[in-house]
């Protein structure tokens, strides 16, 4: 087996919010805490969580849009980790990133061929002529007509923006793209057609993801494997589909089981499902031992004292739990 | 019946001319049943229902139609009458809950407000039904949330509060924008169990809007889908997600990727994305994206009354 | 709190510390200057410059002539000025400070009231001709010159209509203290108060009815009205407080500004001997002791404004927190 394209060992990310000179001080909030992961070539690995889980963090720290307060990052068994943002640059075409909004990620003033343009003519030596050829390729590529290059971002549709974001991710041949909400702020007719699109570029490039998302059936279709994070770090990664069919960690299963589906039987069966107390606490002031106690439905002492490590659990699977809710098999 | 619309139009005047926002919607709600209306963005989903509760204050709207509550025409009904029954008889949960309240207020204050807005009580008695009231919708310690700014609770919390105080009357109807939507899933689980619980303990009606299809399902007892301002398909929950009859629902109901099972390669996606309510198609207005449309669709196809119907001319055909 | 506070005080210290030096080096920086010959005068022989030169301590060291400028203001109090010597400055100020109080505050709550009335009754009447109208008269009082209409007010007041009924009450220009005859000090700041407040009427008036409207559009008013409320209680109790922000913050900075001298004008127009006026005769003769004494104190003011403003938007707005 191939080298993994990315891995994470131990990768932390602190924000220090307030000033010290404010009444409550200064203070640290441990967004990404000491996750460890890898991505292999080609593979789509899901991150989903709930708001403030880190998921975003993560992603932005993977590409480096942040510094990492620790751990390491290898990008195609290269340490970028600690690399300066100068160091990176020849990196920067080989690990692009989408966002959630994309009518904020595009600026309103340029034209979108100039928007796809850009990266070719920040990292390329492509002749302009060159340029527009590609930009003509990428349009047609994610199912843009020819005759939108020259239009501004605020006359297409939202999905239609998406595909520019997409079509500018791409430009450079990327290797690693983080997809950060791609399709959240979308109709639900149009996200079918991103996630198709996300799946045929995938197969057409050989392109890698990371996909960010709370939306866990999207986040099915598309990951091979998913990893579950709470409170900044992962509590259960596995296989996609075994995962959402068998969570073992109590948290995974609670997410899971309150996802509202589609009932289409006539009697209306509705799922068993398991409710968790309270909200999820402040990053600032995390519970101990295990993060997830104070609203676990199985936490039993050791939970409030020892903080589990992410073990494996099963083929292909890690949990971290003392007391998972599935046996490893 | 609680609430019957009929034929309600809502057109904005603008610029470009005029947009009909709301083209002809009729339906009824029952006493105790929860309505779930269902669409994407610029269905009119929102707008139908704003105009049912008189909230529609664009001086550049037009609102046509009929909209009876109990008996009641509340279009071109008089402001002054039209506020005792909303809050009182009719409330209304909205989307947002981080911006729904007002940011200098306790939750106390704002829910004792509108208790004594509609009733004469005393301001000590109105915070002691606020505390039962937070009680009711669950808040941990509801004596001390009453003197908590809506900035330091929690997006789960403050919808909380927003139901605590749209309860407070006791309304009949109770009218829900999205009231999960920017909402995490495991806290959206606690409000539709809630609003549920509610519904089963009080009796109240429930009109419940969403674009999630899942939330509908699992919530409502009859449910509408609406599309580019008009009502395509309505029915019982269970008929109309067992077997839904046009193409939109069933469409929209596919491009859903399962959360069990096999998983398509694929997702059988619509084409094409909602149209502006500024160019509408002549005939049916989703025609263009429809995969059986033929030429009877340059027609615009009614929505056949009854309470299981679908406004599409080939429904006869997708009828198992 | 406590801390608070000493944190507002370590803050003005450090401002009046900051301006005092500035100033100080302005004055005697200023290129072809020599503070000396400003007050020998002209032709003055050498003799006499050095004269001057000892007598005012210009021979001694920089920081020494600063360390003790600052003693003679805020220890002794006894710093006399340099172009009309034996008149000390500390009690010429003190003396000011009434004056120009009297005239900003009674300004500033005709403005504030007028102005908040004017706001809300543009923003509830939006778009219809009281707004307008209400609109055009805030544009006209902010476009007239407060020296023309001062001018203009004295003329009308003290001459040409002064023996009708309508200005007969009113006195010869010049303040009279409050303690001493209040009914004095009353009417002779009456057509002051209205000529300095009136271009602040229309500008708080438009400023305000700007905020309404915007906080008009905010979900949380979608909300009052579906709680039932009628639209002047959504008005007054759910619009207007958070539109005051904005209101209070340039009322922060325009109360601090005036009272540390910009009603200048003002004062001049009708005789009124402020810090204003005082500022602006140590200016016209350089003298530097003046200066030195009106700014501290006008740097003080500011301070001490900014810190009211901050304590009010903790009143305003729960989200505000006391740093």
């Amino acid at each position: 087996m191939n080298k993994p394209l990315l891995e994470v060992r131990g990768l932390s990310k602190r924000f220090a919010i307030g000033s010290r000179f404010s009444s409550e001080g200064r203070r640290i909030v441990h967004a990404v805490d000491n996750v460890s992961l890898t991505v292999e070539h080609g593979e789509t690995l899901g991150l989903v969580g709930e708001s403030g889980c880190g998921k975003s963090t993560l992603g932005r720290s993977i590409v480096r849009l942040y510094d990492l307060t620790g751990g390491q990052l290898l990008f195609d068994g290269q340490d970028i980790g600690t690399r300066s943002l100068k160091a990176l640059r020849p990196l920067r075409p080989r690990m692009q990133m989408v966002f959630q909004d994309p009518s904020a990620s595009l600026n309103p003033r340029r034209r979108v061929g100039d928007l796809v343009a850009e990266p070719l003519r920040l990292h390329s030596r492509m002749s302009r002529a060159e340029i527009r050829t590609r930009v003509a390729e990428l349009f047609k590529l994610v199912g843009l007509l020819p005759d939108q290059i020259e239009r501004y971002p605020h006359e297409f549709s939202g999905g239609q923006r998406q595909r520019v974001g997409i079509a500018r991710a791409i430009a450079l041949n990327p290797d690693l793209v983080v997809l950060d909400e791609p399709v959240s702020a979308l109709d639900v007719s149009v996200q079918a057609q991103i996630v198709n699109l996300l799946a045929d570029l995938q197969e057409k490039l050989g392109l890698t993801y990371i996909f960010i998302a709370h939306d866990l059936s999207v986040v099915r279709q598309v990951s091979s494997r998913i990893a579950v994070m709470y409170l900044g770090s992962i509590v259960e990664e596995g296989p996609a589909e075994a995962l959402m069919a068998a969570p073992a960690h109590p948290y995974s299963q609670a997410l899971i089981s309150a996802v509202p589906v589609v009932t289409t039987d006539a009697g209306g069966a509705r799922r068993q499902r398991i409710l968790l107390a309270g909200d999820v606490p402040s990053p600032l002031a995390p519970p101990s031992g295990c993060r997830f106690h104070p609203r676990c439905p199985v936490a039993q002492d050791r939970c409030r004292t020892d903080r589990p490590e992410l073990r494996p659990h099963g083929p292909g699977r890690r949990v971290a739990c003392h007391f998972p809710v599935t046996e490893p098999g | 019946m609680i609430l019957s619309v009929r034929d309600l139009t809502v057109t904005f005047r603008t610029e470009e001319g005029p947009v009909r926002a709301i083209d002809g919607v009729s339906f009824d709600v029952a006493e105790g049943e929860i309505l779930g209306v269902v669409g994407e963005s610029g269905s009119g989903k929102t707008v139908s229902l704003l105009a049912v509760m008189g909230l529609i204050t664009d001086p550049n709207a037009i609102i046509g139609g009929s909209i009876r509550y109990r008996g009641t025409e509340l279009v071109g009904l008089p402001a002054r009458a039209l506020r005792k029954l909303r809050g009182a008889e009719i409330a209304m949960i909205f989307q947002d809950p981080m911006t729904a309240l007002t940011p200098v207020y306790t939750i106390g204050w704002q829910i004792a407000e509108q208790i004594r807005a509609h009733q004469k009580i005393s301001a000590r008695a109105a915070m002691d039904r606020a505390e039962e009231l937070l009680a009711e919708v669950n808040f941990p310690n509801p004596r001390e949330a009453l003197s908590r700014y809506p900035h330091q609770l929690s997006g789960g919390m403050r919808q909380r509060a927003v139901i605590a105080m749209a309860l407070s009357c006791n309304p009949a109807l109770l009218v829900a924008d999205e009231p999960t939507t920017a909402l995490d899933v495991t806290v959206q689980a606690g409000i539709l169990d809630l609003v549920r619980r509610l519904r089963d303990r009080h009796g109240s009606a429930v009109v419940f809007i969403t674009h999630d299809m899942g939330v509908v399902s699992e919530l409502a007892d009859r449910v509408m889908v609406m599309y580019a301002g008009r009502i395509v398909e309505k029915g019982a929950r269970s008929e109309l997600f067992g077997d839904p009859l046009h193409p939109y629902t069933r469409a929209l109901m596919g491009s859903i990727p399962p959360l069990t099972g096999e998983r398509p390669r694929r997702l059988p996606a619509i084409p094409g994305s909602p149209p502006s309510l500024l160019r509408l198609p002549q005939g049916c207005s989703f025609a263009p994206r429809c995969p059986v449309r033929f030429e009877a669709c340059e027609a615009r196809p009614a929505l056949p009354a009854g309470a299981r119907a679908a406004a599409c001319f080939r429904v006869e055909e997708f009828q198992s | 709190m406590i801390y608070a506070i000493l944190r507002r005080l370590g803050q003005m210290l450090f401002v009046m510390f900051g301006i005092s030096v500035l100033v100080f080096l302005i004055f005697f920086a200023t290129p072809g200057a020599d503070p000396a010959a400003r007050i020998a005068g002209r032709n003055a022989s050498p003799e006499v410059l050095e004269a001057v030169r000892h007598s005012f301590g210009f021979d001694r060291p920089l920081p020494v002539q600063y360390v003790l400028m600052m003693k003679k203001i805020f220890i002794t109090g006894d710093l006399t000025s340099f172009v009309n010597r034996g008149w000390k400055v500390v009690p010429a100020v003190l003396d000011a400070i009434p004056v120009t109080l009297s005239l900003v505050t009674g300004a500033a709550i005709l403005w504030v009231v007028l102005s908040i009335f004017i706001g809300l009754v543009a923003a509830a009447w939006r778009d219809t001709w009281i707004d307008r109208g209400l609109m055009a008269l805030g544009l006209l009082g902010i476009s007239m010159p407060v020296y023309w209409l001062g001018e203009v007010m004295n003329l009308l007041s003290q001459s040409r209509y002064h023996d009708t009924w309508l200005f007969s009450w009113v006195p010869p220009l010049g303040y009279k203290a409050l303690s001493e005859d209040p009914k004095g000090w009353f009417l002779t700041l009456v057509i002051p108060w209205v000529t300095l407040a009136i271009l602040y009427i229309g500008i708080y008036g438009r400023v305000l009815r700007a905020a309404l409207i915007e906080a008009m559009q905010e979900d949380y008013i979608r909300t009052a009205r579906a709680k039932g409320l009628s639209e002047s209680r959504i008005l007054l109790r759910h619009a207007l407080r958070t539109s005051l922000i904005a209101f209070v913050t340039l009322f922060g900075l325009d109360f601090g500004a005036l009272v540390g001298g910009s009603a200048l004008l003002t004062e001049v127009v009708f005789g009124l001997q402020g810090i204003g006026k005082l500022t602006y005769d140590a200016l016209q003769s350089l003298d530097l002791p003046m200066i030195m004494a009106t700014v501290m104190y006008a740097s003080m003011f500011v301070v001490i404004a900014n810190a009211i403003v901050d304590m009010v938007y903790i009143l305003l707005d729960p989200r505000v927190k006391t740093a």
